[in-house]
């Protein structure tokens, strides 16, 4: 769950580590054992299952089927077809995109400037830090009631904007497509800003105390020093959270369920929550196939897109 | 990162610091407010009586606890294997379990559905153990690879000139200096195993089998018209995470930020 990071640079360096270190080793000590029987549990475990599953949908994703009858229908490729013409999946792109654009600057906003807070020096951190990273070990499903409480028409949220004398600003937050999808953008942003916040915190202890030192003696003042030097500085940490976050948003499920639905009206409906439905209750297996799918390939793209900016950067 | 050597912009980073703060704690001082309303404390005696909770207690540990096995023990091996032994094509073989990091498990739920049934072992905890395992397995063998890593090559060749071989290597050096990472392991597996909520939503049917992440909805047919009780139910189903997270902080820090730092 944590830092992608790793998924690019460290396995490459010790890719090359071990490539300079290989013909030294042989010619002194003894040869290393074969590590095949090492890793073929866990290889086949994980890539069995998952290669299994993933050829078993590609195959129901080319029938239509209710996952029941025993005489499925060969249709080709008109489940894909159906999904283009699926005003609701493009409605879920969509919806994919602001939430990740969203959650992920607001995200790392919050995230950035707590750890820099918490690097000057406060009293009580710890008390801070544990309130921040809190609802990052909360289930979702744990808080799904709360929220679903706190933003409903007669929920806290609006009791507080009343008497804060902004009653005017009260709404139905979850009834209304336009507040929907915001209040599970928010919910997300204050479940994960945690992992955020510790990883930019992690990262900026690793920032040379001396260089900091140098630049205040230049004069830098506190947002020049974090503009120019900590923010570079920690640009792994970004990149690496854009990642999980990318993967984060196609893979959203459990909030939108929990809290909406799926709606008012498709209005927070994700690939995730979409898939279940048609899957599942709606019981079109064969679409929710080929949705799924669609949903592996984005999620590749995404990890891709990103692996590659990020080995570039290093 | 902030110099504050003058009092007043202590105090101006502060007070900043605390409103910042305050809705990351209001959603959890409005739960616990909430679930105290109208019939106060009873509105938790009565989801206690139901006498379900510790059933849905009891699944969720016997799941995590699942799970944390079988990813450690095939973590340990595999991160040993790739890391220390000689492999051929063996970043082929990573970045194919890797590929795993980015499947979202809404993908598995048809191809597991129909597997789970001809298995029969659908409505058991194996149907969720399993595929949960599958998934979090990836990123253990990532960062648990990349910690095995510096452990000095000098000494498993002289373990190895001394006679030691591979399976003595992996028990008497392996396993023991291997466990700060394990320790992270452990801990990002359980908050993944207990916090899931899709797989037991599909494969678990039956209150003897299901989670706690479940048990919300649970209690939302329950007690249909009384929200307060569904949110002590929620309350009592945070309170052990909670608790876990204070006493283990460094431990869940740690784990999370163990692949950030080198």
């Amino acid at each position: 769950m944590s830092s992608l990071e790793t998924t690019v640079s460290p396995a490459r360096q010790s890719h090359a580590a071990a490539g300079r270190a290989e013909p030294k080793r042989r010619r002194r000590g003894p040869r290393r054992p074969s590590g095949l029987p090492w890793i073929l549990p866990a290889f086949v475990f994980v890539v069995g299952f998952i290669y299994y599953c993933i050829g078993y949908t590609g195959y129901i994703s080319t029938l239509n089927w209710d996952g029941v009858s025993p005489t499925p229908q060969h249709i080709g490729f008109a489940n894909y077809t159906q999904a283009f013409h699926d005003p609701v999946f493009w409605d879920t792109i969509r919806h994919t995109v602001i939430f990740f654009v969203v959650t992920f600057t607001v995200q790392t906003a919050i995230g950035f400037s707590f750890a820099a807070l918490l690097h000057s020096r406060i009293k009580l951190p710890n008390l801070y830090k544990v309130i921040i990273f809190l609802p990052v070990v909360l289930a979702p499903a744990t808080m799904a009631p709360i929220f679903r409480q706190i933003f409903s028409a007669s929920g806290q949220l609006n009791t507080i904007l009343s008497d804060i004398g902004l009653g005017s600003l009260a709404h139905p937050w979850l009834a209304q497509s336009s507040t929907a999808l915001p209040v599970i953008m928010a919910i997300t942003v204050w479940q994960w800003t945690g992992v955020t916040f510790i990883l930019y915190f992690a990262a900026m202890t690793q920032i040379d105390k001396e260089i900091l030192e140098a630049a205040r003696i230049d004069g830098a003042n506190g947002f020049r020093v974090l503009t120019r030097i900590v923010w570079p500085n920690v640009r792994g940490t970004t990149i690496a959270l854009a990642m999980l976050s990318v993967i984060g948003a196609l893979k959203t499920f459990d909030v939108p369920y929990l809290v909406t639905l799926g709606g008012p009206n498709y209005a927070t409906e994700f690939l995730g929550t979409f898939i279940y439905r048609i899957s599942i209750p709606t019981a079109e297996v064969g679409y929710g196939a080929a949705l799924s799918i669609l949903l592996l390939i984005l999620a590749l793209a995404g990890a891709i897109a990103f692996g590659v900016r990020g080995m570039r950067r290093n | 990162m902030f110099e504050t050597r003058r009092l007043s912009s202590k105090i101006i980073l502060q007070v900043l610091l605390t409103i910042m703060v305050l809705p990351f704690l209001f959603p959890l001082i409005a739960m616990v407010q909430e679930s105290l309303a109208g019939q106060g404390w009873d509105n938790y005696k009565v989801v206690w009586d139901t006498g379900v909770v510790p059933e849905f207690f009891r699944n969720s540990v016997i799941i995590a606890a699942g799970v944390i096995i079988i990813v450690y023990c095939l973590t340990m091996l595999a991160a040993y294997g790739f890391s220390k032994l000689h492999v051929r094509f063996r970043e082929v073989y990573f970045w194919m379990m890797l590929v795993a990091l980015t499947l979202p498990e809404v993908v598995l739920l048809t191809p597991l559905f129909a597997t789970a049934t001809s298995l029969g072992i659908y409505n058991t905890y194996a149907a969720v153990i399993l595929p949960l395992a599958a998934l979090q397995i990836p990123f253990a063998v990532l960062l648990t690879r990349n910690f095995v890593n510096g452990i000095p090559d000098d000494l498993f060749d002289a373990a190895r000139v001394d006679g030691a071989n591979a399976a003595v290597i992996f028990w008497r050096i392996i396993l023991p200096l291997t466990r700060p990472i394990a320790a992270a392991i452990i801990i990002l597996t359980l908050i993944g195993a207990w916090n899931d909520y899709l797989l037991p939503l599909v494969f678990l049917q039956s209150p003897s089998t299901q989670t706690i992440t479940l048990l919300p909805s649970f209690f939302v047919s329950e007690f249909s018209d009384d929200q307060t009780k569904v949110v002590a139910a929620a309350v009592i189903t945070a309170i052990p995470e909670i608790v876990a997270y204070l006493c283990l902080q460094r431990l869940f820090e740690r784990g999370l930020t163990a692949g950030a730092l080198k």
